[in-house]
C-alpha cells in the first residue's frame, strides 16, 4: 500500500513540475477512476468473502448500459428522466447479475473463472446488441449526464479549488473507499468476509453461515460495479456499445489494483488512480501537436505500467481458500 | 426415561454430564457405530480409545450435533436433547476442538475466539476489538494460559493454536468439551502442558472428553476409559484398574505384541554417508550444523529429538528436497549432493514422509495414480513418454493387498481413506519398490496400534533383508525399540550416537535437552558445542 502511494505521488508530482498535470488533469484522473476504483472495491468483497469474481467488467457494462438504456426510458415516461432514478436502476441491474453469478458459483458450484468469464461475454454481447434494438446503433445517443457539484468554501481556494468541483460519482467514489476500509477492518460482518475467504470450515464451525456471507460479498461487488458503470456512463452521457465497449476492460484493471492493492480499499484505491492518471496522461499526449507517434503505442502505456507494476509491487497475499467451494457437513 | 435410573448403578457418586443411550448411526452400506451406551461422569477426564475407523469420531459427531443418530438418544446432564446441527450442541453447553484446527491463519488470537459470536459497539456498527481482546485475555488468565490475544494465528506454535481452540469453546459458555485426537500434533513438551490445561479445565467444573489412539495417554490422562471396536463400545474401565495390555486387546480384539522382536542382522557396507552437512534455512540460519553418520545395510538408524531441532530439513537434504550449504551425501558408494530427488529416488531410496498429506500425497488423486507417484518416471512403469498404467494397476493393487489398505479401492481417492490407511498405502508403495534405503519420518504419527505394529515388523523386514533404515521419530519408544543406533539431534547437531540397549530413556531425554548425561563419556556422546565452549 505505501509503494502504491509512493508511487502515484511520485507520479503526479513528476507531471506536475512538467506542467502536464493541473487540477482539471487530477479531476479528469478522478473521474476515469471512478469505474476502476469501484470495480476493485467490489472485487475486493467477492475475493475475501472466497469467490474470485473476474465478471467485474461484465458488471460494469450492465451498470452502464442499464444507467443509460433507464434514463432514455425514463425520459419516455411520465416519471421524467430523472438521473438518479437511471442510477439506481443500473446498480440493481448489476446487483442482479452478480447475485445469478453468486447462485451459479455457490448452489450449483461452477467453476468461478469460468462463470466469471461467462458474466463478461454475456454482458460484451448483450449490452450493443440491446442498444442495437432500441437505437439502431450500438452507441446511444447523448441523454443527459449528472453535472458537477462544486463543494461550497472549499472550491473557492487558489489552485486547488478546481479540485473541489466534481460529479457526484467521484464523490462516491472518495466516500465509498474508506467506508469499505472500514466494513473491512472494523465490522463483526468485515471479520465474516474475511474468514470466509480464509478458512470458511472455521467460520461455519463458529456458527456463521458461509453461504450468506459469500453471497453478501459477491452482491457487494455488483452494487459496486453498477454504481462504477453507471457512474461512468452518466458522467459522458452516452452508452458506447463499439469495440470492447466504453468500459475497454477498467474492470479488469479494476482487478489488477486490488491484487497491487494487496486487498485493500485504500491501497486499491490509488492504484486505481494510478491507472486511471496513465490513461488521462495518454489522452494527453496523443493530443499534443507535432507529437508523430502512433496513437496506438500511447495507448498501451496504462497496460505496460500494470505489468511493470506488478513486477516490483511483490506477492500479493490471495484469500487461502478464495476460489474453493464450501460445503458445510450438516 | 429417567437418568438417576442410570447412575444409579454406577460405583461413583456423581452426575452424568453425556449420557448417549443406545447411539446407532448408519450410513449408505455401514454402521459406524452400534447401539452404543456411552456415560461420562460430570466433572472427570474420559478417554474414548479404538483404532481408526472404530467410530470414535462418528459417535463425538452426533454427540456435537454434526450427526443425526440412527437410533438413540442423547441426554446432557440429565434431560434429553435432540441437536439439529453444532449450534445446538453449543447452547447445550457441548465444544468440540478438532484435530484439524478451526482458526482463520490471518486473524489475531482474540478475533478468533469471538468469531461468530462478537462483542460489538455503536449498535453493532463496529467489533469492539478492545472487549474481544480483554476477554480473551481473562479467559486466558483464568485458565492459566500463556496467550497474547494480538497474535496472529499463523504466528503461534502449534500448542498454542490449540490453547486458542480451547478458548474458543470456553468463550462460548461450554462445559463439556470435546477433544478429537488432540495430541496428535503435538511434541512431548505441548502434551504435558495439554494435560496440565486439563486438570485445570476439571479443576473449574468442566467435563472432558477426548479420543485417542494412544494407550499411554488414556491411561495417563484420564479418570474413564471407553473403549470402541468396529463401531461398537467394548466396554468403559476406571483408568486405575487398566492396564496397556488389556486396552490394546480390547481396542483390537487380540493380543497386541507391544514389544516387537528384534532378530540380529549381521552389519553390512555403508549406504548412506553423511559428512558434514550443513543445511541453511531461506532466512539463512543454520538449521543442521555439520551433521556426520552414516547408515549402514541391515541396520536401523534412530534419529530422536525433539521436532524442531533440524531433523526435518537433515531428511530433506538426503532426500533431495533441500540442497546442503555445505558437506556431502554419498549414497551407495555414488556422491548424491548434487543429485536430482528425481535419480535418488531411481537410485531405490524410498521416503516416507512426514507430513503425508502435503508431501507424500496428492488428496485429489486415485490410489492408482498417488501409487506411482514419484517412480512414474522409472522403467517398470513407464517407456519414456507415457505411463504404463497396466503395470502401475497392478502395483497399486498388490500394495493394497498386502499393506491391507482400506477400502480396498483403487479408484478411491486419497482424501476418502482414514490418516491410518493413508499411511499404510504410502508404507506399501515404497516399500514394495523393493528400496535399498528407506528414510521413514514419523511412519506412525496419527496411526491406530494394529498398524502400527504392522508398519514396525515391515521396517524390520527390510532391516533383515539386509536394507538401510534412518528412522525419524519424535516417539521415543519407537526409536529405542526400532533403531540399532540413535542419534540424538539438538540445535541442528547430532550431540552423541548412542546404542539404545545402553542409555536409559532419562538420559536420552537429556541428551535431547542438549546436556551430556553424567558418566556418559565423550566416545559414545559427543557434545561437541558444550565440549568446545
Amino acid at each position: 500500500m505505501a509503494l502504491g502511494a509512493v508511487f502515484v505521488g511520485l507520479f503526479i508530482f513528476a507531471l506536475w513540475t512538467v506542467g502536464l498535470v493541473g487540477s482539471s488533469s487530477i479531476s479528469s484522473a478522478l473521474r476515469l477512476t471512478v469505474p476502476i476504483g469501484f470495480a476493485a472495491m467490489g472485487g475486493i468483497f467477492a475475493e475475501k468473502a472466497g469467490v474470485i469474481n473476474i465478471g467485474l467488467e461484465g458488471l460494469l457494462i450492465i451498470g452502464a448500459f442499464g444507467a443509460i438504456a433507464s434514463l432514455y426510458a425514463l425520459s419516455v415516461t411520465p416519471i421524467g428522466a430523472s438521473i438518479w432514478l437511471a442510477f439506481a436502476f443500473a446498480v440493481v441491474a448489476s446487483t442482479v447479475v452478480a447475485l445469478l453469478f453468486a447462485i451459479v458459483c455457490i448452489e450449483f458450484k461452477a467453476d468461478q473463472i469460468i462463470a466469471g468469464l461467462a458474466v463478461w461475454l454475456i454482458a460484451l454481447g448483450f449490452a450493443p446488441f440491446a442498444s442495437y434494438i432500441i437505437w439502431d446503433q450500438t452507441n446511444s445517443p447523448s441523454v443527459g449526464s449528472f453535472s458537477a457539484w462544486a463543494i461550497p468554501g472549499l472550491s473557492d481556494l487558489p489552485v486547488i479549488g478546481g479540485l473541489f468541483v466534481a460529479t457526484p460519482p467521484v464523490i462516491l467514489l472518495i466516500i465509498a473507499v474508506p467506508v469499505s476500509w472500514y466494513l473491512l477492518n472494523r465490522t463483526t460482518f468485515g471479520m465474516w468476509i474475511e474468514a470466509s475467504g480464509e478458512d470458511p470450515k472455521s467460520l461455519d464451525t463458529a456458527g456463521v453461515d458461509v453461504r450468506k456471507v459469500r453471497y453478501a460479498g459477491v452482491l457487494l461487488s455488483g452494487v459496486y460495479c453498477g454504481i462504477g458503470g453507471a457512474g461512468m456512463a452518466l458522467t459522458v452521457g452516452q452508452f458506447v456499445g463499439s469495440g470492447d465497449t466504453m468500459m475497454d476492460g477498467r474492470g479488469f484493471i479494476g482487478l489488477t489494483a486490488y491484487l497491487i492493492g494487496n486487498y485493500n480499499p485504500i491501497a486499491a484505491f490509488f492504484a486505481s488512480f494510478l491507472f486511471a492518471g496513465l490513461e488521462a496522461l495518454q489522452i494527453q499526449v496523443q493530443q499534443i501537436a507535432g507529437f508523430d507517434v502512433s496513437s496506438r503505442l500511447i495507448g498501451i502505456i496504462p497496460y505496460v505500467t500494470v505489468l511493470v507494476v506488478l513486477a516490483f509491487v511483490g506477492k500479493t497475499q490471495m484469500p487461502s481458500s478464495a476460489g474453493d467451494h464450501y460445503e458445510s457437513d450438516d | 426415561m429417567n437418568v438417576d435410573d442410570e447412575s444409579s448403578n454406577r460405583t461413583r457418586t456423581g452426575n452424568l454430564a453425556v449420557h448417549l443411550d443406545g447411539i446407532t448411526k448408519r450410513f449408505p452400506g455401514v454402521i459406524a457405530n452400534d447401539d452404543v451406551d456411552f456415560e461420562v461422569e460430570s466433572g472427570t477426564i474420559h478417554a474414548l480409545i479404538g483404532e481408526n475407523g472404530a467410530g470414535k469420531t462418528t459417535l463425538m459427531n452426533v454427540l456435537y450435533g454434526l450427526y443425526e443418530p440412527t437410533e438413540g438418544s442423547v441426554w446432557i446432564h440429565g434431560e434429553r436433547r435432540e441437536f439439529d446441527g453444532p449450534r445446538d450442541a453449543m447452547e447445550a453447553g457441548i465444544g468440540m476442538i478438532h484435530q484439524h484446527f478451526m482458526l482463520v491463519d490471518t486473524m489475531t488470537v482474540a478475533e478468533n475466539v469471538v468469531l461468530g459470536d462478537e462483542p460489538t459497539k455503536w449498535g453493532g456498527l463496529a467489533t469492539d476489538r478492545k472487549k474481544a481482546i480483554e476477554e480473551t485475555k481473562a479467559l486466558a488468565k483464568q485458565y492459566g494460559f500463556d496467550l497474547d490475544p494480538t497474535k496472529r494465528i499463523q504466528d503461534i506454535s502449534v500448542g498454542e493454536q490449540q490453547r486458542v481452540e480451547i478458548l474458543k469453546t470456553l468463550y462460548r459458555g461450554s462445559d463439556i468439551l470435546i477433544l478429537d485426537e488432540p495430541t496428535a500434533v503435538l511434541t512431548p513438551q505441548e502434551v504435558d502442558g495439554l494435560f496440565g490445561i486439563l486438570e485445570e479445565l476439571i479443576a473449574e467444573g468442566k467435563t472432558i472428553i477426548f479420543i485417542t489412539h494412544k494407550l499411554s495417554e488414556a491411561l495417563h490422562a484420564a479418570d474413564d476409559i471407553s473403549v470402541l471396536r468396529d463401531g461398537e463400545l467394548v466396554d468403559t474401565v476406571s483408568a486405575e484398574n487398566a492396564s496397556r495390555e488389556d486396552l490394546a486387546r480390547m481396542m483390537v480384539g487380540r493380543d497386541v505384541l507391544l514389544e516387537v522382536d528384534k532378530p540380529d542382522v549381521e552389519r553390512g557396507n555403508p549406504i548412506l554417508e553423511v559428512e558434514e552437512v550443513t543445511v541453511e534455512d531461506e532466512r539463512g540460519v543454520t538449521v543442521v550444523d555439520g551433521v556426520d553418520f552414516s547408515v549402514h545395510e541391515g541396520e536401523v538408524i534412530g534419529i530422536a529429538g525433539v521436532d524442531g531441532n533440524g531433523q526435518s530439513e537433515l531428511v530433506e537434504t538426503i532426500t533431495g528436497l533441500q540442497t546442503p550449504s555445505d558437506g556431502s551425501i554419498t549414497f551407495d558408494g555414488t556422491e548424491i549432493t548434487d543429485v536430482s530427488r528425481a535419480d535418488r529416488i531411481g537410485m531405490g531410496m524410498a521416503y516416507i514422509a512426514e507430513d503425508r498429506q502435503k508431501r507424500s500425497l496428492v488428496m485429489e488423486y486415485e490410489l492408482r495414480r498417488n501409487g506411482i507417484l514419484g517412480c512414474q518416471r522409472l522403467p517398470e512403469f513407464s517407456n519414456g513418454w507415457r505411463i504404463d498404467w497396466e503395470s502401475a494397476e497392478d502395483y497399486v493393487d498388490d500394495v493394497i493387498d498386502e499393506y491391507d489398505v482400506r477400502p480396498p479401492d483403487p479408484s478411491a481417492e486419497a482424501h476418502s481413506l482414514s490418516g491410518g490407511n493413508q499411511q499404510k498405502f504410502i508404507v506399501g508403495r515404497e516399500f514394495e519398490r523393493d528400496p535399498s534405503l528407506v528414510i521413514a519420518s514419523q511412519p506412525t504419527r496419527g496411526v491406530d496400534i494394529g498398524s502400527i505394529e504392522f508398519i514396525h515388523d515391515r521396517l524390520l523386514d527390510l532391516r533383515a533383508d539386509g536394507k538401510g533404515v534412518l528412522l525419524v521419530s519424535s516417539k521415543l519408544e519407537e526409536v529405542r525399540r526400532l533403531s540399532d543406533r540413535i542419534a540424538v539431534m539438538y540445535d541442528g547437531d547430532i550431540v552423541g550416537i548412542v546404542d539404545p540397549a545402553d542409555v536409559t530413556e532419562e538420559e536420552l531425554g537429556l541428551l535431547m535437552a542438549g546436556e551430556r548425561p553424567t558418566g556418559m563419556d565423550v566416545d559414545s556422546a559427543r557434545v561437541r558445542r558444550r565440549e568446545s565452549a
